[in-house]
């Protein structure tokens, strides 16, 4: 009623140029698509239907257990205590006014699906559209799988990062003095712990989790952070509006995260996309070597390694379809980057010479 | 009995060039309900003083190395700094010279406002909004209700000034100390913004602190003076008694320099000769002597000390001015 509550206009002329700056814009509308689906994943390559309706019964099996008896079904052997199949009623209903509503892509990402006279890799046909991969796996389902495992860690890894680098940076900034020599040379130390020891030594111990690597990739990734978030409390401390709220008794955490944090929000936002960037490339580059997500996981990463492996030679889908995903995908998070840099700036004509 | 009392404060500076006396043994009170102006060249230690009586000096490289000053028979330098908050703000509150940077820009004019009025009243909502209205209205803002919802860079300097005053007096301080309030502003908005100070004050009871470089402002301001020389006290008296017959020889000379009608190109504008002296390393004596015209050999060996010189006025001035002279 008293628009309190709109948008600093500074913020909006931004978004407005990053709106304008089509092809940042563009990207992001294709990105958070791809996200929002990559969330249905199981609605879009699953093996398990999206509806059957069987016998005056409608049944949901995407995430329940149901046994071929369920369906009147059985297997080569006359067995009917193993998990339904699918694909095979569509034929089966044919008539009997029962039906089968399928994924789009039947096949979840970590069925094997080959004949012995036909081993796999196969190529792309029209049963596996981008072909399958050394165990008879749909190539397509574990791209897309991997691409939520992707984007997904990415965030995350982003969103703890920022959190935990916002927190150690202003602090640093604000306090200076002791907490901040100290803590700038703990980082220092830290900082020159090399990562990949550190992961290869864990996934000794443990079997790499999604959760696990997360944390061990925020233990490093927060201290790039820090260096934005110190330099930018220094410089907004300094500045009278600080010296006005001490003077009205505003408390030392109040200042930094009230106060100063708004205005101090510039680089975080504008870094957010290369971190992302960064951590997709990481969490790949792990599980090309072998030390990311344990093995069934469907990732990038592990696509790449096996479509790079000597007894895989010649089969192009299996490296084509990762790189070209890895590349769209870095593409797209690096243009709205960019394009978010340069809504940012604040001189849009300036020419560096 | 004073409000506040300080006593030989004393502010230090560590820079690279050596220690910055910047306040040295400054002695100073408030009365209650008085407006008391503090008036000295750039660089004389007026702010320096005013932050270290709200404990704002920036540590490092500032510190206050010694003094008192004395609240309500608390002495404020011995607070533990936790228990400062609630002094800032509540009992003293103070507001800046520049207004184009003393209000956070991302925050709108309501949020400035809401803040304060949570933080001190626990006021939120209707009650709050209301209150906001009321101090907007109180210093003189048209169409509060629009400005509310204004950011800082939308509203012009003397608004900011305005909304800058509202927030301190939202808080019912008994004590505002305003640093160089209309220096930024221009000269019409200057006036205003005096004005609006001094019907406040009237209204409210408080005490002010006024701090400037500005003798006019002090004039037509204030009811007290302390006139500040390099970090020291030069002179303390009552606006009619300072204006009227000045007895520091420094007082005499800012007075003098003061623009005035009957200026010509061969009687131009007299000004005290020399700079202020460096605060790293002060000259020893009487700091004023090398650019003072009564300076005697015994200024440049002793220091003079703030001594009464008649009903209500102190000097620092082996030779003060009117007691020699007619």
């Amino acid at each position: 009623m008293f628009g309190f509550f709109r948008l600093d206009p500074i913020t909006r002329k931004r978004l407005r140029r990053f709106r304008g700056i089509k092809r940042g814009w563009y990207a992001l509308l294709i990105l958070l698509t791809a996200t929002v689906l990559s969330l249905f994943a199981n609605f879009i390559a699953n093996s398990r239907a999206i509806a059957v309706y069987y016998e005056g019964r409608l049944y949901f099996p995407t995430f329940v257990y149901y046994d071929m008896a369920t369906f009147g079904q059985e297997d080569d052997w006359g067995f009917d205590d193993s998990e339904a199949d699918y694909r095979r009623m569509r034929e089966e209903f044919a008539g009997t006014g029962n039906w089968v509503l399928m994924p789009p892509i039947p096949f979840d990402p970590y069925e094997n699906d080959f004949t012995y006279a036909d081993p796999p890799p196969n190529p792309p046909d029209s049963r596996h559209l981008l072909g399958t991969d050394s165990q008879g796996r749909d190539v397509l389902a574990r791209l897309i799988y991997g691409f939520r495992i992707s984007i997904f860690f990415a965030l995350s890894l982003t969103l703890v990062s920022q959190i935990i680098g916002t927190i150690i940076g202003c602090l640093q900034g604000y306090l200076a003095a002791t907490f901040d020599i100290l803590s700038q040379r703990f980082i220092e130390i830290w900082s020159s712990l090399p990562f990949l020891y550190v992961v290869i030594l864990i996934g000794t111990l443990v079997t790499p989790s999604f959760g696990l690597l997360l944390f061990v990739m925020s233990l490093f990734a927060w201290i790039g952070i820090t260096y934005y978030m110190r330099t930018e409390t220094y410089r907004e401390k300094a500045r009278e509006y600080c010296l006005a709220a001490r003077s009205m008794g505003a408390s030392p955490f109040r200042i930094v995260f009230k106060h100063i944090l708004p205005n101090a929000l510039t680089p975080l936002v504008t870094l957010t996309p290369f971190q992302i960037v960064a951590a997709i490339f990481a969490l790949t580059a792990l599980d090309y070597l072998g030390y990311g997500l344990p093995a069934p996981t469907p990732s990038w990463g592990e696509m790449i390694d096996q479509a790079l492996q000597p007894a895989n030679r010649g089969y192009l889908w299996l490296s084509l379809s990762p790189f070209a995903a890895i590349t769209i995908t870095l593409t797209l998070v690096t243009l709205i980057g960019e394009s978010v840099r340069e809504a940012f700036d604040p001189k849009p004509y300036a020419r560096y010479r | 009995m004073p409000l506040l009392e300080v006593h030989d404060l004393r502010t230090v500076f560590h820079t690279e060039a050596g220690t910055v006396r910047a306040v040295d043994g400054v002695s100073f009170s408030v009365e209650p309900g008085r407006i008391l102006g503090i008036v000295g060249e750039s660089g004389c230690g007026k702010s320096v003083s005013a932050l270290s009586v709200m404990r704002l000096v920036p540590d490092p490289p500032g510190r206050i190395a010694g003094g008192r000053i004395i609240w309500k028979d608390r002495d404020l330098l011995q607070l533990p700094p936790r228990q400062m908050p609630s002094i800032r703000g509540r009992e003293i509150s103070m507001i800046f010279q520049d207004p184009m940077t003393s209000l956070n820009p991302v925050f709108t004019v309501w949020r400035h406002l809401r803040e304060v009025l949570w933080k001190r009243f626990g006021l939120k909502g209707e009650a709050a909004r209301k209150r906001a209205f009321q101090a907007l209205g109180e210093v003189g803002i048209p169409d509060p209700e629009s400005r509310l919802a204004a950011y800082p860079h939308e509203l012009s300097g003397g608004m900011k000034q305005r909304i800058m005053i509202a927030l301190a007096l939202l808080c019912e301080p008994d004590l505002l100390i305003a640093d160089e309030p209309t220096t930024a502003l221009d000269v019409t908005i200057q006036k205003q913004i005096l004005f609006l100070m001094r019907e406040l004050q009237k209204r409210t009871g408080m005490a002010i602190v006024l701090i400037t470089h500005n003798l006019g402002v002090v004039a037509e301001t204030c009811d007290d003076v302390v006139v500040m020389y390099a970090g020291k006290v030069a002179e303390e008296a009552t606006v009619h008694s300072l204006f009227r017959r000045p007895t520091h020889p420094y007082t005499k000379g800012l007075l003098e320099s003061l623009p005035h009608k009957g200026l010509t190109r061969e009687k131009p504008l007299p000004m005290i000769e020399g700079t202020v002296p460096s605060l790293v390393d002060p000259p020893t004596g009487c700091r004023f002597a090398p650019r003072c015209f009564r300076a005697e050999e015994r200024c440049t060996r002793e220091e003079p000390e703030l001594l009464t010189k008649t009903v209500g006025r102190k000097a620092a001035c082996h030779f003060p001015l009117g007691e020699d002279e007619p």
